[in-house]
């Protein structure tokens, strides 16, 4: 707040003021008062008056900068008027009084969908682990059933796990302290266990898997760098091109790790290639390969899990790609010392 | 023959894995009554326990721990809930594994014959004979009426496959299939690739017409 803002908000009990003044120096001219004595009078006054309105300037600036500043050190700033030193004016109070009733209802409204959202996302994983039992049984099941047979219900469930992972992962990237354990890892034990996860689909889709240089170590949680490393997997599969192949490689650089996923498949255009790891975008390739079967439909929620799960565990993420001659994402695992955080994620 | 214990609440999960590991040589147990599980162990003295973390009403972990008080069998645990702490929870109350479900039932199976190797059962076999070859397969060579041949790694992976079921008819996509488990990603080309230079290895050390391709199903020793 400056002084003409203060002023101009005031200007009507000025004038009134002033009104007054100039009222009661006519009276007491007309009264008989010398013109000299009222001169000295208004003179008088002036300053005092003057100072009294520079004395309530500078008390509701010092007021307001002091709120400012508690808001900002707020990390809920909804919570503000259960937080702020009690005001002493009538006026002040009675609207504290109102803005905090207010914040009340809202405080309450946020923490029940916060628990609703906690809740939904119990549920989740709770069905995730239920639906997991089941597809295990039909896994066994099928295993003594004829080749060809066998070879397309796998790969159908093994589509309906890659989903069933998808829903999990997204509930976790909620609040994914929650299950994150950084620890030392084997690339190539990463690199096994995301080709494994989605053997049947690769080998139905003719794609050959070549790795190289993956015989080093990274800082991470395997089970998130296993996930994210599958949906490239995925992709390279669901737009590949003529004789499929991916190459998932490794290069240390420096104290950090580059692994990078390229394969030979239809690419994507320029103009989306921005948006790609956007929620629910899934551009014209997704859009084209839609249906069941090994090609499968985009979700647009693949790369969307990759970009926020690499964030939380601060990896690099980074795509490239040209049209008709394929894919390359690069993932850089960050070094140990870098992850050496005090386990910070966004404040609650 | 090494007994294996199946704690698993689910029933057709247990019944096929019960199956699946007869199938493959074991001589599986299941605990279909979960109200004293260490005195059963005690009794079926088994070779490994396949544990399910999840039984109604019971904390598997608890159980494991139980287990362990009355006997070192090795544990491995098998279970749909994958969080890093319910992982390091388990493996810290005495488990020897822990596998998620929905596993891939090769990879179970490797799993299970590598703890009980740790366990001191018997190894794999290093040399494998059909038709007058014979493979050793940690040198990774072919012999044959005093010739030797060197293999590739595919190249050993195709054979031994055949090699363990002489007679047999292997199709293109079960040799694809065994090579994928030992982390070998080829696909069908490459498969035909390998094939040829496996032949011209074998007719070198006089064994041409070795394997034999059977048109539309695929390959035989």
């Amino acid at each position: 707040m400056t002084l003409g803002e203060f002023l101009s908000d005031r200007l009507g009990s000025l004038l009134l003021q002033l009104t007054c003044a100039g009222i009661s120096a006519l009276f007491l001219w007309a009264s008989g008062t010398q013109p000299g004595v009222l001169v000295i009078l208004l003179l008088a006054l002036l300053p005092v008056y003057a100072g009294a309105q520079l004395a309530v300037f500078l008390r509701r600036r010092a007021r307001l900068e002091e709120l400012t500043a508690i808001l900002d050190r707020l990390d809920q700033p909804y919570l503000f008027p259960e937080c702020v030193p009690p005001p002493a004016g009538l006026y002040e109070r009675r609207l504290f009084d109102l803005a905090r009733r207010a914040c009340r209802a809202m405080t309450g409204a946020v923490s029940d969908a916060q628990a609703a959202q906690r809740e939904y996302r119990e549920y989740v994983e709770q069905w995730v682990h239920e639906i997991k039992t089941p597809i295990t049984a039909a896994r066994l099941v099928c295993r003594p059933l004829e080749g060809e047979v066998r070879r397309r219900l796998s790969c159908e469930l093994e589509q309906i796990e890659a989903h069933v992972e998808r829903a999990l992962f997204y509930a976790r990237a909620e609040s994914p302290e929650r299950d994150c354990v950084l620890r030392q890892t084997g690339l190539s034990e990463i690199a096994a266990q995301a080709i494994q996860a989605h053997r049947t689909l690769l080998i139905q889709s003719g794609v050959r898997v070549e790795t190289r240089g993956l015989d080093c170590q990274v800082y991470t949680d395997r089970k998130w760098a296993v996930f994210i490393l599958g949906q490239l997997l995925q992709n390279a599969a669901r737009y590949r091109g003529e004789s499929p192949a991916v190459t998932v490689s490794a290069q240390p650089l420096g104290k950090q790790v580059r692994l990078t996923v390229a394969d030979n498949g239809i690419g994507i255009p320029a103009h989306e290639l921005p948006r790609v790891f956007d929620r629910g975008f899934t551009g014209s390739n997704g859009r084209r390969s839609g249906g069941p079967g090994p090609a499968g439909g985009s979700t647009g929620m693949g790369l969307y899990l990759c970009r926020r799960l690499s964030r939380f565990l601060e990896l690099g993420l980074s795509i490239d790609s040209e049209e008709g001659r394929g894919t390359a994402v690069t993932l850089t695992f960050p070094s140990r010392e870098a992850l050496g955080r005090p386990s910070g994620p966004a404040p609650q | 023959m090494q007994t294996i214990l199946i704690i698993e609440d689910d029933p057709v999960i247990r019944e096929e894995l019960a199956l699946l590991l007869e199938n493959e040589g074991f001589s599986p147990r299941c605990v279909t009554d979960f109200s004293d599980v260490p005195r059963q162990v005690l009794q079926a003295a088994p070779d490994l326990v396949l544990l399910d973390l999840g039984l109604p009403g019971r904390d598997g972990a608890a159980l494991c721990a139980a287990i362990r008080r009355a006997s070192r069998v090795p544990v491995t645990f098998v279970t749909s809930r994958d969080s890093a702490a319910d992982e390091l929870r388990a493996l810290s109350l005495g488990g020897d594994d822990y596998i998620t479900k929905p596993y891939n039932i090769p990879v179970l199976l490797a799993r299970i014959r590598a703890v009980l190797r740790r366990g001191g059962g018997p190894a794999a076999p290093d040399t494998l004979e059909a038709a007058g070859l014979t493979l050793r397969l940690s040198r990774g060579t072919a012999h044959a009426g005093g010739k030797t041949a060197e293999l590739t790694r595919n190249e050993l992976k195709i054979l031994s496959c055949l090699m363990a079921r002489p007679g047999q008819i292997v199709s293109r996509a079960d040799l694809i299939d065994a090579l994928w488990d030992s982390r070998i990603y080829i696909d069908d080309n490459t498969l035909s690739v390998n094939m040829t230079r496996l032949r011209a290895k074998l007719e070198e050390i006089g064994l041409p017409g070795y394997i034999k391709t059977r048109r539309g199903m695929g390959y035989q020793i």
